[in-house]
């Protein structure tokens, strides 16, 4: 008979605390929630809407023409060329950076005597803002005092400022393209290596000695231990250098914007070069988009790594 | 006796070959940035001389790279712009993140697994995509041509990491702690203030050092919603205003890159586990 009465109160007060932990937990996640939604969400729907209107910056009342952005994009050559560029741009410097990725990160598992200092030395081109450090590699590249020729110069691979061998790095169109692709893999080399690094450091020895205790040769610790454990992670590395790789503007338009003719043209400086510079808002948002179609699968790839993330 | 000589032997063969595998990488790593280094102490005709080896100096060092730079260009400017805009990027980003990386980690929130995925996501939207669009934002919100559109676009990409970086600190943080401050009579709001806070410190020093380098690495928006000179930050100032025409001065270009690029990455390099730990989620335990 005591007890009765404390029953219901007990359910309200806990159900009140639940109530305000609720509204206090919104509350508190409201600010970040609105800003990306307001900032990142609205502008990519307002994007689809910019690719299928006729938006200019000078003109911005916008009336809607339908896929006639697209339609024109199509017809275009430059954004076939850009399209292949930015393909052999990701597929080329992903083989590059992976190999050199899993050199680097093999040495680096080993113990020796100042790792550390190494190790430091060797991300300095991932940390290096990117806009800074491709203007170093622009003077490396530099037509008459490049100092990479200026080697193979003295090393006698090529002839003397003004022979028929000189390479104009950033002239030649395809020496152009692979030197953009060679910035590239410079600055995301050391990405890949820490990345596989992060990955090999998270197999648990024990569960390496249970294996060779178990009587598993090395390749088979490797095939059936190793390969599984870090997979996600290698996914979420190379998914992760796929998306900056395909979207990033500033190697290029720094080095090249695109030259020598379309040579370097890739999807994201040629949605600049038609966005801004030349100010048709509809046409660059509709090439911009034609990334996504590249990104999703990505997208997809990463979210059903990320949802092993342990909570 | 003869065992451990051969022991250590073994020892420095060992050694001599990681470092023989070590250096190309470490060489193709540095050269840039010691080619920046050298270049912005050079004189200028000590630049243009094919005959002389260029790794060393064959005129005497020089700091004058440095003068023209702080006398004749925007170049202060464009230093307390990006000082000025990580500031308030960082800012913006602790506002937000650490309220909304406590709520989804610790509150119980219904769905707060997925909705903390899906701000991370949103990292994942390129700003190529974003800038047309942006761009229009920023006019109409009145803030093209000055340092205060990148204030407001910034934290775009600064939010939704540093939001994934703290919900993974603030999950470290032991339930008990907070249940003991709140029978010791804190209120939620209390508890969340007096006690997490102070023991997730390191993890909101990381979210500064994020908002500070993250905002470096931009180019895109700098370049398309901010043209006039003055209002530049240094990583879009340096490459579109030291360069006239075709005449490239060197010597500033380095000196200006170097001033700015080595503090970054040295900064950057310190925290570097903690961003890789970032965008692999969890998934390394």
């Amino acid at each position: 008979v005591v007890a009765l009465p404390a029953r219901p109160t007990s359910r309200r007060t806990w159900r009140t605390a639940s109530r305000q932990r609720l509204i206090f937990g919104y509350t508190l996640l409201a600010p970040a929630a609105l800003y990306v939604l307001l900032l990142v969400g609205a502008p990519f729907v307002f994007s689809l809407y910019l690719a299928v209107s006729d938006a200019t910056v000078g003109d911005p009342v916008a009336t809607f023409v339908g896929l006639e952005n697209f339609r024109a994009a199509w017809e275009m050559d430059t954004f076939w060329i850009a399209f292949r560029n930015s393909l052999v741009f990701l597929v080329v410097a992903a083989i590059f950076k992976s190999v050199l990725g899993t050199a680097l990160a093999f040495l680096l598992l080993q113990d020796f005597w100042g790792k550390k200092v190494i190790r430091g030395l060797v991300v300095i081109p991932f940390t290096l803002p990117i806009a800074i450090s491709v203007l170093s590699w622009k003077w490396m590249y530099d037509s008459q005092f490049s100092v990479i020729n200026w080697v193979l110069s003295r090393a006698g691979l090529i002839g003397s400022f003004g022979s028929p061998d000189w390479p104009v790095w950033l002239g030649q169109p395809h020496l152009a393209l692979a030197a953009c692709i060679a910035v590239n893999v410079w600055r995301t080399f050391p990405f890949s290596a820490i990345v596989l690094l992060a990955g090999f450091t998270s197999v648990p020895l024990e569960v390496l000695d249970a294996a060779r205790v178990d009587g598993c040769t090395f390749f088979q610790r490797f095939r059936h231990v190793v390969v599984p454990m870090i997979f996600p992670i290698l996914m979420i590395g190379f998914l992760f250098d796929t998306v900056f790789t395909l979207s990033d503007l500033s190697v290029v338009y720094l080095l090249t914007q695109g030259g020598p003719g379309n040579a370097t043209k890739i999807l994201p400086v040629l949605a600049y070069q038609i966005g801004i510079q030349a100010g048709n808002l509809g046409r660059g948002a509709a090439i911009a988009l034609c990334l996504v179609p590249l990104l999703f699968p990505v997208l997809i790839l990463v979210l059903r790594n990320i949802k092993r993330r342990e909570w | 006796m003869a065992q451990p000589r051969t022991r250590r032997q073994k020892e420095v063969r060992r050694h001599l070959l990681l470092y023989a595998g070590v250096t190309p990488f470490v060489v193709i790593a540095v050269f840039p940035i010691y080619w920046m280094a050298i270049t912005a102490f050079k004189q200028e005709p000590d630049l243009y001389r094919m005959d002389n080896i260029p790794f060393w100096f064959n005129l005497a060092p020089t700091l004058k790279n440095f003068q023209i730079l702080f006398l004749q260009t925007n170049y202060g400017a464009w230093i307390v712009n990006t000082m000025t805009i990580s500031t308030w990027v960082a800012v913006i980003t602790l506002l937000t993140a650490v309220p909304a990386g406590y709520a989804l980690a610790r509150l119980r929130l219904p769905g707060a697994e997925n909705t903390g995925i899906a701000i991370f996501m949103t990292y994942l939207v390129p700003p190529i995509i974003l800038f047309l669009p942006l761009s229009r934002v920023v006019a109409d919100a009145g803030l093209q041509d000055s340092w205060w559109a990148l204030v407001l676009v910034y934290p775009t990409f600064t939010i939704p990491f540093c939001t994934w970086l703290l919900m993974g600190f603030f999950k470290t943080v032991p339930m008990e702690v907070e249940e003991a401050a709140r029978v010791d009579g804190c209120g939620q709001f209390g508890a969340f203030v007096r006690v997490v806070l102070p023991v997730s410190l390191p993890g909101i020093l990381t979210s500064v050092i994020f908002a500070f380098t993250l905002s470096m690495q931009d180019f895109l928006y700098g370049l398309a919603f901010v043209s006039p000179g003055d209002q530049k930050p240094v990583p879009v100032g340096v490459p579109t205003e030291l360069i006239r025409g075709d005449v490239y001065y060197w010597g500033s270009l380095m000196a200006a890159a170097l001033l700015v690029g080595l503090p970054v990455a040295v900064l950057y390099n310190f925290f570097l586990d903690r961003f890789i730990q970032g965008i692999t989620g969890g998934v390394v335990k």
